[in-house]
């Protein structure tokens, strides 16, 4: 198989038989854990960059292919292979944008914000922008003084009570990478779980929120 | 009755299927507004009533007070159905970007109305700009591929298009095998389907 294996391409058939873990695999890791987040998680920057740079290249590997008139079969092949990462990529970043659209107020007044990349807190400030003009020509401009808030219900509420966040305490299935071992669920110290390694749990997910982002468990 | 037209505005979004629309309740809306208004007025009277009678506004609780409790809660629960009702008819219509594209049929446009239109046209802007700064199109590929060609069945005439560096004449029930990412906009817009045997 290595004959067909372009120089610079990935090295996927190299690297699956050596248990080696590739941009993709990490690719799809992200991404599910993302899908299966109540909230939005850390930007995969140097991932992203990674994996557009590799679709590049087999981009470039199945243009030369085509121009070589080689086999079709193994033309299809990279297509398949090429389709499937770009299919992954545009999912992942099509997954946050969704959670930006959702809860971008949220987001923005809190740490979350850091998590975004560049492009996404432009696109997020956009919608805020877009949002509140839209609220405000709609409902908040035509309510009386001392209720025109977007945030707050009213001028005597003291915190911003009027926006929307995602709810942590929903349950997600996860499976550990190694053993934590026995893992406090909750503050009052009453539940406990020993995670093994390799193991599924359905948990809540405030409970293992730090354990997905120190990325001990993976969210499936 | 004070708060009912609020909760039907609610009541419309809840019994909608999820992701589709209703036509916009301009009239309801209005009315809705309007009692907040009302209350703001009953409020306000009751607060002068209780000042001019010098009283003091933070620590009296007469008839009064809670006369003008009873016309800021009103208030707020209104405000915050209308609020709520603009809101999710606004995330469906950010997810008709999504499904649909950046233009809408006429069968949706006659529902929102024209702030929604505005709205939806601003939103759409947005993202192409995040997928143009990307440089990469995040509408396709909405589900996952398993083969990169797909058969599809054309059902409105869309004439000659130029895919793959072949032109292809996309006449009406004519069939094709083609490249699933070029099908997948014409798919979204109805122009065309997925032919499966």
């Amino acid at each position: 198989m290595d004959s067909i294996t372009p120089s610079g391409g990935r090295r996927s058939e190299d690297s699956a038989t050596r248990g080696e873990v590739t941009d993709v695999d990490l690719l799809k890791r992200a991404w599910c854990n993302e899908k299966a987040a109540p909230e939005i998680l850390h930007f995969e920057a140097a991932l992203v960059q990674r994996a557009k740079e590799q679709i590049q290249l087999l981009e470039e590997t199945v243009e030369e292919f085509t121009a070589d008139r080689s086999d079709d079969l193994l033309v299809s092949l990279y297509q398949m292979d090429l389709d499937r990462s770009l299919f992954l990529l545009r999912s992942y970043l099509r997954i946050r944008i969704q959670k930006i659209e959702k809860y971008m107020l949220h987001i923005s007044k809190t740490s979350l914000w850091d998590r975004l990349s560049e492009q996404e807190q432009r696109f997020a400030k956009k919608c805020i922008d877009i949002m509140e003009k839209h609220l405000e020509q709609s409902v908040l401009s035509r309510l009386p003084y001392g209720y025109q808030s977007m945030l707050k219900q009213s001028i005597s509420s003291e915190e911003d009570d009027m926006v929307p966040e995602p709810q942590l305490d929903t349950f997600v299935f996860c499976k550990t990478k190694n053993d934590v071992g026995a893992f406090q669920l909750d503050d009052t110290g009453e539940e406990i779980v020993d995670l093994v390694a390799d193991d599924l749990y359905v948990l809540r997910y405030n409970s293992i929120k730090g354990l997905v982002e120190a990325g001990r468990v993976d969210l499936v | 009755m004070y708060g009912r037209r609020a909760s039907q505005l609610l009541r419309e979004l809840a019994s909608c299927e999820a992701g589709q629309i209703t036509s916009f309740n301009d009239d309801n809306l209005e009315q809705v507004i309007r009692e907040c208004n009302e209350h703001n007025l009953q409020l306000q009277s009751l607060i002068r009533k209780i000042e001019d009678a010098s009283l003091d506004i933070q620590t009296t609780r007469n008839e009064d007070h809670y006369g003008a409790v009873i016309h800021h809660l009103s208030l707020t629960r209104n405000k915050r159905c209308l609020m709520a009702y603009i809101f999710n008819r606004a995330e469906v219509i950010q997810s008709l970007r999504w499904k649909i594209g950046p233009v809408l049929p006429q069968e949706i446009k006659e529902k929102l109305n024209y702030l929604e239109e505005e709205f939806f046209k601003n939103h759409s802007a947005a993202v192409e700009s995040y997928m143009s700064e990307l440089d990469l199109d995040m509408t396709v590929d909405m589900v996952p591929p398993k083969d990169p060609y797909i058969r599809v069945k054309v059902l409105d005439d869309i004439g000659e298009v130029f895919l793959n560096d072949h032109t292809v004449n996309l006449t009406q029930h004519s069939l094709h095998f083609i490249k699933r990412t070029d099908a997948e906009p014409f798919i979204s817009q109805g122009l065309m389907e997925e032919f499966l045997e």
